[in-house]
C-alpha cells in the first residue's frame, strides 16, 4: 500500500513536470530541509536578508555543487569586529508571452540589495540596514535595532522591518504574498517580539499599517506568527490585522513544511478580508505548494503550484500559477536559475494567461 | 519506513488541498468583475481616466495597490486612484508628484512605468511585463490634458470647450402652434447665472410666409418676454419657455457667446460667438 501511494505520488510529480510550473525563488526550502528555524541562516529572526557566519558557511561547504579553494579563508561577512555587510543580486534574460501581444524579450537586473549589520553589542544588541540599490535608485527596505536576551529566548525589534506573516518568499509575486500584501515590498515601521525557545518560533508586531505610505489614521496593524519547528517538518498559524481608517483588513493563514527523503515540501493557505476595499473585493484565497527536490548536490529541482481565488463573494474568477525551475549551484556564492511559469485564468484576461521562461544568475555573499 | 509512508500522506494531503483549477470567468468582465457590476473594459486605453481605470488601474495595479496595505499607501482601485495620485507627492521621491497635471515627465507614476532613470525601486507593474507602450502614451497624454477627472465623453468635451450641441425646434424647421418651449443643449454645463434678458433672445420675425433664411439676419420685429433655467435632471439643457405659448409666425433665438456676461460654463468658458437660429410655427391643422 505505502509502495503504492508512493508510486502515485512520484507520478503526482511526473505530471506537474509535464504540465509545466513557476519561478518562485522561495528559501524557505533550505530551512525544511536542514531542519532549522530562519534564525538560524539570517540575521533578522523571520528570514530574509543578512545571513548568519553560519550560513556563509553553510553556503560554501555544503550547497554548492563544489568548492573552489580559497586556502584557509572563507567568507564570514565580516568587515571588522563588529560590522558584517552581506549582499544579493539577480539578473535575467527572460521571455514574457501573453496571448494576443507582441511576446517581451529582456535582460533585466532585477534586484541588487546590500546589507550591514552593526553588532554594537555581541549577540545581544544590532543596528541593521537592508537597502536595494539597484534597479534605480536607493530604497530602504529595512532598519531597525534589535536586542536579543541572553539566552537568546526572546528579542525585541524597532525600526523598519518585514511584517511576519507565514512563508517568507523570494518570490514577491507569489499570490500568497499579493493575497495578503505583506511581503519584502511593503516593510512597516514598528515594534516586533519574539518568542525563540526551543522548538516555537513566534512574533507579534505592531506597526502603522501603511506599508510605507504617509499615516492617515491613529489605526495600527498587528501580525501574529507562531510556527512549531522539528528538524522534519514544521507547522505554522499567521494572523494579521489592519485597522484603518477606511476599514479593516484581516488575514489568517496556516503553513508548513515536511521533508520528505530529497524533497523538501513547502504549503500554505490562506483567507483575506480587506474591507477597506468598496464593493467588497478583498475577500480572496490564497495556497501554495511548493516541492524542492533535492537531486544532487547543488541541484535543486523547484516545482510550484498557486492558486488563488481574487473575490471569494464571485464565482469563476480563480486564477493558477504553475513553475518549474532548476536551480544549480556550481560553485559557492553563485547559483544559474532556470524555469518556466505557466499563469492560467479567465479566459476574457490575457494577462493571466502569460508564460515566462528565464534564466537567472543569482550571486550572494 | 512507516514515517515514510505518512510523510507520503502528509505530501499527497498538501497535494490535494492546493489543487485547484482557474475560473471559466462565466458571467464576468475582462477585470474579473460581475459584468453587472459596471462597464467593460475595451482593450484599447484612451487618454481619459475612465480608459485607464479600467484596462491599467484595476486590472493590473490593483491586484497590489489596493486596501488598507496597499504599497506606499497608493490604492490604485476606482474608489482611490484620482485622490492618491493627482497632486500627490510620491512617498519614494517626494520631490515629484505622482501625478503632476500637464507634466508627464514630472510624474512619478509615469517614470515609474516607463522604468526610467533616477526612480526608486522596480519599474511597475511589479514582477510582470511592461505597460505596451502605446497605453504609456495614453496616460502620458491625459495627464498632459490636466489629469482629468472626467470619462471620456466629458474629457472630449473639455477638449473641444463650450458648444451648442443642438436646439428642438431644429434651424429652419416647421413645428405648429401652439408652442410652449425652446430646448437648447450644450456640450456641458451651463453657468445659469448668466442666463437673462440680454444674453438669451426671442424675436417675431414676422408671418409664415417670411423666409426663413433671410430671417437669419432681418431685423426682429417683436421681442418675446421668456424665461431661460437649465433642465432639472440636465443642467447642460437650456428649457425657454416664452410667457405665452407662440402663435404662427417666424421666429428667431439669439444667444449671446461672446463679450461681457456672455453664455458660459461653470469654468467661465464662452460659446465664442452668438448663436441664432430661427423656426417657423404654424397654425394648427
Amino acid at each position: 500500500m505505502i509502495g503504492r501511494l508512493a508510486r502515485f505520488a512520484r507520478y503526482c510529480l511526473a505530471l506537474s513536470l509535464c504540465f509545466g510550473a513557476y519561478a518562485v525563488e522561495a528559501e524557505p526550502y533550505l530551512a525544511v530541509q536542514f531542519g532549522f528555524k530562519c534564525n538560524q541562516c539570517h540575521v533578522n529572526p523571520t528570514g530574509g536578508g543578512l545571513r548568519t557566519t553560519f550560513a556563509d558557511v553553510l553556503a560554501q561547504t555544503v550547497i554548492p555543487n563544489q568548492q573552489l579553494a580559497t586556502g584557509l579563508d572563507n567568507w564570514t561577512g565580516q568587515l571588522g569586529p563588529y560590522v558584517r555587510a552581506g549582499g544579493d543580486l539577480r539578473f535575467d534574460a527572460q521571455v514574457t508571452q501573453v496571448p494576443e501581444a507582441p511576446s517581451v524579450q529582456e535582460f533585466s537586473l532585477e534586484q541588487t540589495r546590500v546589507y550591514l549589520e552593526a553588532n554594537v553589542i555581541p549577540d545581544r544588541f544590532l543596528a541593521y540596514v537592508d537597502e536595494q540599490v539597484a534597479p534605480g535608485g536607493a530604497l530602504n527596505r529595512e532598519a531597525y535595532v534589535l536586542y536579543w536576551s541572553a539566552s537568546h529566548d526572546w528579542y525585541l525589534k524597532a525600526g523598519q522591518m518585514y511584517l511576519p506573516f507565514g512563508l517568507r518568499l523570494q518570490d514577491q509575486t507569489a499570490f500568497i504574498l499579493t493575497s495578503t500584501g505583506i511581503n519584502m515590498t511593503t516593510p512597516d515601521q514598528g515594534v516586533e517580539f519574539g518568542w525563540e525557545r526551543g522548538a516555537w518560533d513566534a512574533q507579534f508586531a505592531l506597526s502603522n499599517g501603511t506599508a510605507g505610505g504617509a499615516v492617515k489614521s491613529d489605526g495600527k496593524e498587528a501580525s501574529l506568527n507562531v510556527a512549531y519547528v522539528q528538524s522534519v517538518w514544521r507547522l505554522g498559524v499567521a494572523a494579521n490585522n489592519n485597522d484603518q481608517a477606511a476599514g479593516s483588513k484581516s488575514a489568517f493563514g496556516i503553513f508548513g513544511g515536511l521533508r520528505t527523503g530529497p524533497v523538501s515540501w513547502l504549503a500554505q493557505a490562506e483567507v483575506t478580508d480587506d474591507h477597506s476595499i468598496v464593493n467588497a473585493e478583498g475577500r480572496q484565497f490564497a495556497t501554495l505548494l511548493e516541492a524542492n527536490w533535492l537531486i544532487a548536490r547543488g541541484n535543486n529541482l523547484k516545482i510550484t503550484d498557486e492558486f488563488l481565488n481574487p473575490n471569494r463573494a464571485v464565482p469563476n474568477g480563480e486564477e493558477t500559477r504553475w513553475s518549474l525551475v532548476y536551480e544549480f549551484t556550481p560553485i559557492q556564492f553563485a547559483q544559474i536559475r532556470a524555469g518556466f511559469r505557466r499563469n492560467d485564468g479567465i479566459p476574457q484576461d490575457n494577462a493571466e494567461h502569460a508564460r515566462l521562461y528565464f534564466i537567472e544568475l543569482h550571486g550572494y555573499f | 519506513m512507516r514515517i515514510d509512508g505518512y510523510r507520503c500522506w502528509g505530501a499527497l494531503a498538501l497535494i490535494a488541498c492546493a489543487a485547484g483549477c482557474a475560473g471559466n470567468g462565466d458571467g464576468l468582465n475582462a477585470n474579473g468583475q460581475p459584468i453587472t457590476a459596471g462597464s467593460s473594459p475595451t482593450g484599447t486605453v484612451t487618454a481619459d481616466l475612465q480608459s485607464i481605470e479600467e484596462n491599467v488601474f484595476t486590472p493590473i495595479c490593483s491586484k497590489c495597490h489596493i486596501g488598507a496595505s496597499a504599497p506606499e499607501g497608493l490604492e490604485l482601485d476606482a474608489a482611490h486612484a484620482y485622490d492618491d495620485l493627482v497632486g500627490v507627492p510620491s512617498v519614494e521621491e517626494p520631490n515629484l508628484d505622482r501625478v503632476n497635471p500637464g507634466n508627464p515627465d514630472l510624474s512619478y507614476m509615469v517614470l515609474k512605468i516607463e522604468g526610467a532613470a533616477g526612480i526608486e525601486g522596480a519599474q511597475m507593474p511589479f514582477g510582470e511585463t511592461p505597460l505596451p507602450q502605446s497605453t504609456i502614451d495614453a496616460i502620458r497624454q491625459w495627464i498632459s490634458n490636466g489629469a482629468p477627472n472626467v470619462p471620456a465623453a466629458a474629457a472630449a468635451a473639455e477638449a473641444r470647450g463650450f458648444a451648442v450641441k443642438s436646439f428642438v425646434p431644429l434651424d429652419k424647421s416647421i413645428v405648429n402652434a401652439p408652442l410652449k418651449r425652446i430646448l437648447v443643449a450644450f456640450t456641458h454645463e451651463l453657468d445659469a447665472s448668466l442666463i437673462n434678458e440680454t444674453t438669451l433672445t426671442l424675436e417675431r420675425i414676422g408671418g409664415p410666409e417670411v423666409d426663413a433664411d433671410s430671417a437669419m439676419t432681418a431685423p426682429g420685429a417683436e421681442r418675446i418676454l421668456v424665461s431661460g433655467a437649465p433642465a432639472e435632471h440636465n443642467p447642460a439643457v437650456l428649457l425657454i419657455t416664452p410667457g405665452t405659448p407662440l402663435g404662427s409666425g417666424v421666429y428667431r433665438v439669439t444667444l449671446r457667446g461672446s463679450g461681457g456676461g456672455a453664455l458660459a460654463d461653470l469654468n467661465a468658458r464662452t460659446l465664442g460667438s452668438d448663436i441664432s437660429f430661427v423656426f417657423t410655427v404654424e397654425p394648427a391643422p
